[in-house]
């Protein structure tokens, strides 16, 4: 019989990829040899990031400034200290397969995961599979915390549930109210971008909120999913007239939403965003200017914190300028988490490292001090704290908690005339 | 995967019918196959034939109307169509999840990602197997008039209608499929995930690059892709994409018939001169 020419290349490549299919079937990767390295022989960490995102690249720098301050300090187990970074390219395949080459082509101690909650879904099944001792700075999704689940002892997340995020901006708020009773709102509004992250924190807010506030929403298609007309949830909020406008979305939001606001002429007494990061130099904008933020990070925080400050000096030093977001002092807080935990361990043993990372009592560069306690379902939870802080001048000052504040509130949101 | 998808997409371009459909059958196969596993413990292999089908049915349904149009409109219909599953999906909470999305209690084989990747290529196989059968049946030369000359083809008495809804349906039930095993392999779906319009610009894009209108062109360009893609991120772990951006731009630009096109046609006239 013959063959057409394009069956028999289509054959061939079909049969390349069965040859890779065989290759791979016999070393089951749970099986990968664990390589016992020389004494000079680095001790690897994987570290899992979106590095087109401004997410990503915070938490990678904040990995590598990690791994330069350990080795300069003489390593760990007095052995090297070596970061490998993987880019999950935002995708969950891409995510899942980071897993897969941290595991077995690069035989690494130890994840680090920065990825956001739909790539770490789809990592967790590789996650169980290897086991290995896995910190996650990223994932604020309760439904990853179900797909964990209670068993995985391996498991230490960094970063708050969103169940935890609305917790910790209500005990604020209400600290807030004890402080200034007679400037706190009555009634919220709240613009959330249509995805997960958005739903999910007006899911809470309205269970969490109901006892301090009349809380009303609306969702719009954030500009980092191909959005961004922000025009009639805008119209919407301002027909209601909230004491307190908040919007949940993404760092791609923050400027187009504060634009439209100014050209409707909505300027509630307060404006408050809750991205996960914003985008770089957003305070220089006058448009920032008394924008209230939830956040975990603030270069103030450099004022009132000499941990902050090492923290701060050694960033700038490295990369010009300083973090982005919260994500950089996170992620490098998690490197010092899991080295101290080897120290203490005296092994990068699976077992020992564990029993060695729940005494972790990690003073961190957000001036929270880092320990492990169970949360709904997992066993190793990390308190975060969010703070409430606020653009003044062009800079993020804390306003909140007290023991970190930097500034005192401006009230109401100034006016738009003249910016 | 992307092979699949890219061949797929080919199958439905062969009429000369631009679908952009992909991400919305793809998403809803998966759905399919996730939910049917997750409220009635359907088999996950089962649950994936379901997501093909129930993909097939929801094409053929949709096809016997959108297909009435052609062209940029047909284009922009099928993009459409992307959305509104989307949309349902998203707004679906108590049975979909919602924008949150579902988790599965597990993943298929358990996560074992040599049996998975066994899984993919069988379908894959199954995708190559379809597309051989158009190429070399009477549906080869329908679709081939139907891109040529719609006019000229229903004057020879073919029936263009009955041949385009069975290859929308069929090419968006090889999609659903693939989205059932993309969901089962990471025990895991969202409408941000599954439909996303990565999930159309990447199958169109390798499909492109390797050369339209046959079963080895978008194998090719997916291969390809995926290869370099990867090797690319190894070697230059911070730029990766824009490079890869870029070659697949010079790819298109310097041989708009793609590699398989290109190859086939340099071939050709090598020969004639021998």
């Amino acid at each position: 019989m013959k063959l057409k020419y394009s069956t028999r290349v289509l054959t061939l490549i079909l049969s390349m990829l069965m040859v890779a299919g065989c290759a791979t079937t016999p070393a089951k990767p749970t099986e990968a040899p664990t390589a016992t390295p020389t004494e000079a022989a680095p001790i690897k960490v994987g570290l899992i990031a979106a590095l087109g995102d401004v997410s990503g690249i915070n938490g990678q720098n904040g990995a590598l400034l990690a791994e330069k301050e350990i080795n300069a300090a003489g390593g760990v187990l007095g052995r090297p200290l070596k970061v490998i970074v993987v880019d999950d390219e935002m995708t969950p395949e891409k995510g899942a397969a980071a897993v897969d080459k941290l595991a077995t082509v690069d035989n690494v101690d130890a994840f680090v995961i920065n990825s956001f909650s739909g790539v770490h879904m789809a990592q967790i099944p590789a996650l169980k599979k290897y086991g290995k001792v896995t910190i996650v700075t990223g994932a604020a999704s309760h439904l990853c915390e179900e797909a964990i689940g209670e068993d995985a002892d391996w498991y230490f997340h960094l970063h708050s549930w969103d169940y935890m995020q609305g917790e910790g901006q209500k005990a604020a708020w209400q600290a807030f109210a004890e402080k200034y009773p007679d400037i706190m709102f009555k009634s919220v509004f709240m613009a959330y971008e249509e995805g997960a992250f958005g739903t999910a924190s007006y899911q809470f807010s309205q269970k969490l909120f109901e006892d301090i506030a009349t809380l009303s929403g609306e969702s719009f298609k954030s500009a980092a999913m191909g959005g961004g007309d922000y025009s009639a949830v805008l119209e919407h909020a301002k027909a209601e007239n909230p004491d307190c406008f908040t919007w949940v979305g993404y760092a791609a939001d923050a400027l187009p939403i504060l634009e439209q606001a100014k050209s409707i002429n909505f300027a509630p007494k307060f404006f408050v965003g809750a991205p996960p990061g914003w985008p770089p130099d957003f305070g220089e904008s006058p448009l920032a200017e008394g924008v209230i933020a939830y956040e975990v990070w603030a270069d103030a925080l450099t004022e009132v914190s000499d941990i902050s400050k090492s923290f701060y000096d050694g960033y700038v030093e490295m990369f010009g300028s300083g973090p982005d977001n919260y994500l950089a002092p996170l992620v490098y807080s998690a490197i010092h988490i899991l080295v101290e935990g080897m120290e203490r361990a005296g092994t990068i043993e699976t077992e020992a490292l564990i029993a060695a990372l729940e005494q972790t009592e990690y003073k961190a560069p957000t001036m929270e001090v880092i320990t492990f306690s169970p949360s709904k379902i997992i066993s190793h939870q990390a308190p975060l704290t969010p703070m409430l802080t606020q653009y003044q001048g062009g800079k993020l000052e804390v306003i909140y908690p007290w023991d970190r504040a930097t500034s005192e509130l401006i009230y109401p949101f100034p006016a738009w005339e003249g910016r | 995967m992307y092979a699949t998808l890219a061949l797929s997409w080919d199958m439905m371009f062969r009429s000369g019918q631009p679908g952009l459909s992909v991400a919305g059958f793809f998403g809803l196969g998966g759905y399919a196959a996730a939910l049917s596993f997750l409220y009635w413990g359907v088999n996950p292999l089962v649950s994936i034939a379901l997501g093909c089908l129930f993909s097939l049915l929801v094409a053929f349904i949709l096809g016997l109307v959108i297909l009435r149009i052609r062209g940029l409109y047909f284009s922009i219909a099928t993009m459409s169509l992307s959305e509104i599953f989307r949309v349902i999906v998203m707004n679906w909470h108590r049975f979909t999840g919602g924008p949150s999305g579902k988790a599965l209690p597990s993943a298929v084989f358990n996560g074992d990602s040599a049996k998975i990747f066994w899984l993919f290529l069988v379908l894959t196989l199954l995708t190559v197997i379809v597309s051989e059968i158009f190429e070399r049946s009477r549906v080869h030369f329908a679709l081939t008039s139907i891109r040529n000359n719609e006019i000229v083809a229903k004057s020879s008495g073919i029936d263009v209608f009955k041949y385009l809804v069975v290859v929308f349906a069929l090419t968006s039930a090889l999609q659903g499929m693939i989205g059932g095993a993309y969901a089962h392999s990471y025990a895991f779906i969202s409408p941000e995930g599954s439909f996303n319009f990565n999930f159309v610009l990447l199958p169109v894009t390798m499909a492109l690059f390797g050369g339209i209108h046959s079963t080895l062109g978008p194998i090719v360009g997916a291969v390809i892709l995926g290869v370099v893609g990867e090797y690319l991120k190894l070697q230059l772990p911070y730029g990766h994409l824009l490079v890869y951006g870029v070659i697949i731009v010079i790819v298109i630009l310097f041989l708009p018939k793609g590699i398989v096109g290109t190859a086939k046609e340099r071939l050709k006239r090598k020969w004639a001169t021998i």
